[in-house]
């Protein structure tokens, strides 16, 4: 990943109170995207590989998951 | 890490749509066959179905269409330059896959697929044709649906894990190579038969937006299958012919065309014009676009705004809940909606090489089969001229059915691979210390294939792309470095997506006239010549030289007399550019500068300065 590897910038976003840490979101991103963080939750590892599908929002049970905006550069 | 072998009979290569169903029918056809699905993603979900589709774009069935239809809507569009056998075996097979897909997603007739009141699927218009040939679909789970059945069915899946070579021996299919992007482990397998299912090439031009995976297609579809077929010295055809889609603009989602025109919408330019005669995205319809921007009448939209509320609400609930999801949070971040005339802008963003919607890939026959022994292709990058989603179930239906039967008569293949070499030559981009970021490599080649081979496509800017090409080549491709086998992959995505502009550039360099409206909108030769009527270009490897070759063949005799032509014209204009500047050789020396130098020194010119008054 190039340039700000800043927190700020990820557009797939956790509702840490509601996510158990199951790791359906990470399994199923069909970019490998996501890995989970040393607190067990997930964060946008490879950030500029997301197609802003929705495939982990779609495979989250718990409804913790959710794609916050589109990537700026499409915005 | 040691290396797995695998023994397989059948090896999908990506399980995609057409790889799917290509395992599904390998297992139907011989259970005992050891069939192997390897993809870039978890086959759940990747792919250009993984979040669910809405619609088959084109069937034949009772009540609505024949397989005639689909062969004359097919002729149309590809102009001529189409085996007609393989538009039949479409139309023939659609039928079946409806089925299909009702059983392995367990839904009713109405439920998947709406029904009319005699109890037949019910078709809507949308191709240039007079008969109705797209079917609507409720399908946000089937890519899932297809996953569980090609698991239920003992197949190996090797998620994660593409295909990074394919091998021959004596002009057969041997094996595959392919690494897991997350741990590394790499696998040799051996197998007679191999299907490739690796969808178009996605990453191809550069989106405007400058967002690298902002693309229309699956961005885990780089072309791998289009290079490797060709390696292996499998012929290639259409490549001249690239995918211009009209997008939503930035979003570069599909603008919903095929879901709003049957429900009324249309499109219009920035004057609020209708300027399309029809929504069916072809070649003609996309120069009529290009137009408009020339004239000066771009932004165009999709209009909606004049449609009642129930059928808004309708289409926001069908666009925003299938296929590209996060379209209707787009427009809510641009203050867009769909009762406003302007909501929906459009735009060409990027150019794809694809036979899904348009027509360039591997060269196959009615049964899949490739000009190499072993070989199969379907989906995206088999080039069945705009087959959508229907074609890649019904091919890789086909695909599945043959492999499985070559294979139970094919000799065990011996696999004779340096994998230690081989290994290490794959992985040289994340041991070499040093070296030049992949995705800046990337951006580099998807921006000059942007600039310099967009239609209308100009000969010098073509040739000035193949010296980009041998250029990256020689000095960035040794150099580019990975931190990790996440990344490691994107080495292989950057080879094949070069590879692909050198064969979609020659091709087009190859095919001296214009055909398939702004497709292959040629600047030099702005008319279609019938000469070329009814001959593919084709590429092709010679094994011996390891030169690019290009040819024509003749496309399969007619057996259906339909027009093969769209109403439209090339616009006028003065295209008599000549052969263009070509550069001196570099060691060439400018008399006129030598004589400079030599009179006035390496110092500032003294014209430069401005005269003292004395
Ligand atoms: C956004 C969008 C909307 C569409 N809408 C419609 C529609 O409404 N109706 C319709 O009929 N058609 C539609 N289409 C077209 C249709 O979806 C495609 O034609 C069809 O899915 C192609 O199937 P495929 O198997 O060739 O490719 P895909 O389904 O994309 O599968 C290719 C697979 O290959 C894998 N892969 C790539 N490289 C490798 C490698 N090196 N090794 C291993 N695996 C690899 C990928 O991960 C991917 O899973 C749409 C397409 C898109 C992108
Ligand atoms: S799927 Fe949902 S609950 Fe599971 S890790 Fe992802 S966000 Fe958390
Ligand atoms: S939106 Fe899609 S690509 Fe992006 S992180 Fe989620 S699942 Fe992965």
């Amino acid at each position: 990943m190039s340039g700000c590897d800043c927190k700020k910038y990820e557009w797939v976003k956790v509702d840490k109170s509601k996510c158990d840490g199951c790791g359906n979101c990470v399994e199923f991103c069909p970019r490998d995207v996501l890995r989970l963080d040393n607190q067990g939750f997930p964060y946008m590892a490879y950030r500029d590989d997301c197609w802003y599908c929705d495939v982990c929002k779609f495979m989250c049970q718990l409804d913790a998951i959710e794609l916050e905006t589109v990537p700026y550069l499409i915005r | 890490m040691a290396i797995r072998r695998i023994e397989a009979d059948v090896v999908v290569l990506g399980g995609g749509s057409a790889g799917t169903f290509a395992a599904i029918k390998a297992k139907n056809a011989n259970p005992k066959a050891r069939v192997v699905v390897l993809d870039k993603g978890p086959i759940e979900t990747s792919g250009a179905i993984g979040r669910g589709m809405d619609a088959l774009n084109i069937v034949s069935v009772p009540g609505y269409g024949t397989p005639e239809d689909v062969v004359e809507a097919l002729t149309k569009v590809s102009e001529g330059i189409l085996d007609q056998d393989l538009a039949y075996t479409l139309g023939q097979g659609t039928y079946g896959v409806i089925k299909d897909l009702e059983d392995y997603t367990g839904r009713e007739p109405g439920d998947l697929f709406p029904v009319d009141e005699n109890g037949n699927y019910k078709c809507n218009y949308l191709h240039p044709t007079n008969k109705p040939l797209y079917l609507a679909m409720d399908g946000e789970d089937i890519k899932r649906a297809l996953a569980r059945e090609v698991r239920k069915l003992g197949c190996t899946v090797l998620d994660r894990t593409p295909v990074v070579r394919l091998f021959t021996e004596d002009g057969k299919v041997t094996g595959v190579f392919a690494f897991n992007i997350r741990t590394g482990q790499h696998y040799l397998i051996s197998a007679p038969a191999v299907i490739i299912t690796s969808g178009c090439v996605g990453k191809f031009g550069m989106p405007r937006d400058g967002y690298l995976s902002g693309i229309y297609e699956f961005p885990g579809n780089t072309g791998e299958g289009f290079s490797l077929a060709y390696h292996a010295g499998a012929e290639l055809v259409n490549m001249e012919c690239f995918q211009t889609n009209l997008l939503m603009k930035d979003f570069n989602g599909p603008a919903c065309g095929y879901v709003v025109i049957p429900r009324g919408g249309y499109g219009i330019n920035a004057l609020g014009e209708k300027y399309w005669s029809h929504g069916y995205w072809s070649g003609d319809m996309f120069l009529a676009v290009w137009k408009e921007f020339m004239e000066g009448r771009g932004p165009v939209y999709l209009k909606l705004d004049h449609l009642p509320e129930e059928t808004i609400q309708g289409l926001e609930k069908i666009l925003w809940g299938t296929e590209r999801t996060v379209r209707g949070q787009f427009h809510k971040q641009r203050n867009e909606n769909y009762r406003c005339w302007d909501s929906v802008e459009q735009g060409m963003e990027e150019i794809t090489l694809c036979s899904g919607h348009s027509m360039s890939g591997i060269f196959v026959n009615k049964n899949t089969e490739t000009t190499v022994k072993g070989l199969f292709a379907a989906g995206d990058c088999a080039a069945v001229p705009q087959q959508y989603l229907p074609g890649a179930f019904v091919f890789g239906g086909i695909a599945g059915r043959a492999a499985a039967e070559y294979a139970a008569t094919a000799k065990a293949p011996k696999l004779k691979v340096d994998v230690d070499n081989l290994w290490k030559e794959i992985r040289a981009p994340l041991d070499r210390p040093d070296g030049l970021p992949v995705d800046q490599v990337e951006t580099k080649i998807r921006t000059k294939i942007s600039q310099y081979i967009t239609p209308p496509k100009s000969d010098p800017l073509m040739q000035k792309m193949l010296w980009w090409i041998e250029r990256m080549r020689r000095e960035d491709v040794p150099n580019i470095k990975v931190r990790d086998y996440h990344d490691m992959i994107k080495a292989t995505e950057v080879q094949s997506i070069i590879d692909c502009a050198e064969m979609a550039t020659k091709a087009s360099l190859f095919r001296t006239e214009s055909r398939w409206g702004l497709s292959h909108y040629r600047l030099a030769y702005p008319a279609r010549d019938p000469k070329w009527d009814g001959k593919y270009c084709v590429v092709k490897k010679n094994l011996d030289t390891n030169e690019m070759e290009l040819s024509s063949k003749d496309v399969q005799k007619y057996k259906w007399d339909y027009p093969n032509r769209l109403e439209y014209d090339y616009p006028e204009m003065k295209h008599d550019l000549g052969k263009g500047f070509t550069h001196p050789p570099n060691d060439f020396n400018d008399p006129w500068i030598v004589e400079k130098v030599d009179r006035e020194g390496m110092d500032i010119p003294k014209r430069m300065f401005v005269k003292k008054e004395d």
